[in-house]
């Protein structure tokens, strides 16, 4: 497995900096303490490249969640239109967020919040996946909307944690880029009001669709969209009808549930056994009776792999 | 028509491919073989995959850019790539506009050779022509 980096483009030494499997959230710590400006281009399902300032974390951009984009167009917080003039006046010259501003298309504040959330989100969908290889480079084009000062790694690598922690203690746990949720025919009647977003779930809920596609067609968060369907498959509204598997074509290097890299705390050796829940400094609180049982619905939740029904 | 091999490995490469949403198998001439699609109508991709991909061929050829590789659309809301499947076949591929565009290209790939030689083989034997 290809372990090397290429020539980095960093403010300081980052001869420290770790790179491979398992080592993003490592990677993004050591990128912190260097102060170190680039992009890490990420490898693995979903995989993604995260642009770094001064080792801040500026933008990401991951199949696995919106980008700020995706969520202020589909969302309609912005329309087409407004997002295409704006962009051909300043997104050549990295103006974008400044010109939204400048034509009244989102106020400044609203645009800051939906970048950090963005990111927050983008950054969850990262450390649920599996990493095959972190690699730094010089970023050869900045990002379209990033936030600026950029958002400590830190905070968003706890944010994380949390996020998968919740996901893990829910009574339904849903995957969020595996399970696909099919809508149970009757078992919901519509209520005059404002809506939930619940109807636009249901309407999206055909079987073919995760967490992950949804919140790419309303425009917003993977997490936010996850929680949502875990709590309907908790009341009946949904159901698992599918979980995607994302096997190996022939020839392709393995980024699938089966041979997702151990994590720093529970590198016991791989040998074909299936994949561990990875424990990071820190991520204790969520510890406690029930432990066992959270971490083995983190692992379906990273993995999409079900436990097996226990024998009491 | 859940042991269609074609079928399939359509849904393999949905599956295998983060924000693929529909595919479709069609003839050069714009008639439907296979469809794994939701809310799209399968007729209609398939005519207007076969005259994209055969403008975008003619494109290629006319600025000596080499063998066309995809046919690629990009919109606000997603992307449709065209893919040639043999001398006789086509495969549409829409995503989302979190297509992982660089997985797809190399699965897609692997993808269509695979039904190259499933098509191959079917035309030996009954006809493939039939929507699934």
């Amino acid at each position: 497995m290809d372990m090397t980096r290429s020539e980095p483009a960093v403010a300081g030494d980052d001869s420290s900096v770790p790179s491979g499997p398992g080592q993003l959230e490592p990677m993004l710590v050591s990128i912190a303490r260097l102060g170190t400006s680039g992009l890490l281009r990420v490898t693995g399902d979903p995989g993604g490249v995260i642009y770094l300032t001064d080792g801040r974390i500026a933008a990401i951009s991951t199949p696995g969640a919106p980008d700020p984009e995706a969520i202020l167009l589909r969302s309609g917080r912005v329309p087409e239109a407004g997002w295409s003039s704006a962009f051909a006046a300043a997104a050549s010259d990295g103006r974008m967020g400044a010109e939204l501003v400048k034509r009244d298309l989102i106020g400044a504040g609203e645009l800051e919040a939906v970048l950090r959330t963005a990111l927050a989100d983008a950054l969850f969908a990262l450390v649920a996946g599996s990493v095959e290889e972190c690699r730094l480079e010089e970023a050869a084009t900045p990002a379209l909307l990033p936030l600026d000062p950029g958002a400590e790694a830190e905070w968003l690598l706890a944010e994380a944690e949390r996020r998968l922690g919740v996901l893990a203690g829910l009574r339904a746990p849903v995957s969020h880029d595996r399970d696909r949720l099919t809508a149970v025919q009757g078992a919901w009647t519509p209520r005059v009001g404002p809506g939930d977003g619940r109807a636009e779930i249901l309407a999206l809920a055909n079987g073919r669709r995760t967490a992950r596609d949804m919140a790419f067609v309303l425009g917003r968060g993977v997490y936010a969209v996850t929680l949502q369907l875990s709590r309907m498959c908790d009341n009946g509204l949904l159901v698992i009808g599918s979980t995607r598997s994302p096997a190996r074509a022939a020839g392709l290097r393995a980024v699938s549930a089966e041979t997702a890299p151990p994590g720093p705390a529970d590198a016991n050796g791989s040998g074909g056994a299936p994949p561990l829940p990875r424990r990071r400094r820190g991520g204790s609180g969520q510890a406690g009776p029930r432990s066992a049982e959270k971490a083995s619905v983190l692992r379906m939740l990273r993995t999409g792999v079900r436990r097996e029904p226990s024998g009491g | 028509m859940a042991d269609d091999p074609l079928l399939t490995e359509m849904r393999a490469l949905r599956d295998r491919v983060i924000g693929v949403t529909d595919t479709a198998l069609a003839s050069r001439d714009g008639l439907i073989i296979r469809a794994d699609t939701a809310d799209l109508d399968p007729d209609n991709m398939a005519a207007l995959a076969a005259a994209s991909l055969g403008l975008a061929q003619r494109m290629a050829a006319e600025v000596g850019k080499g063998v066309l590789r995809q046919a690629v659309t990009r919109s606000s809301g997603g992307h449709i790539a065209v893919y040639a499947v043999g001398a006789k076949a086509l495969l549409v591929v829409v995503g989302d506009v979190g297509l992982d565009s660089v997985r797809l290209d190399r699965e897609a790939r692997a993808a269509v050779e695979t039904i190259e030689s499933l098509l191959t083989g079917s035309s030996r034997g009954e006809g493939v022509r039939s929507v699934g």
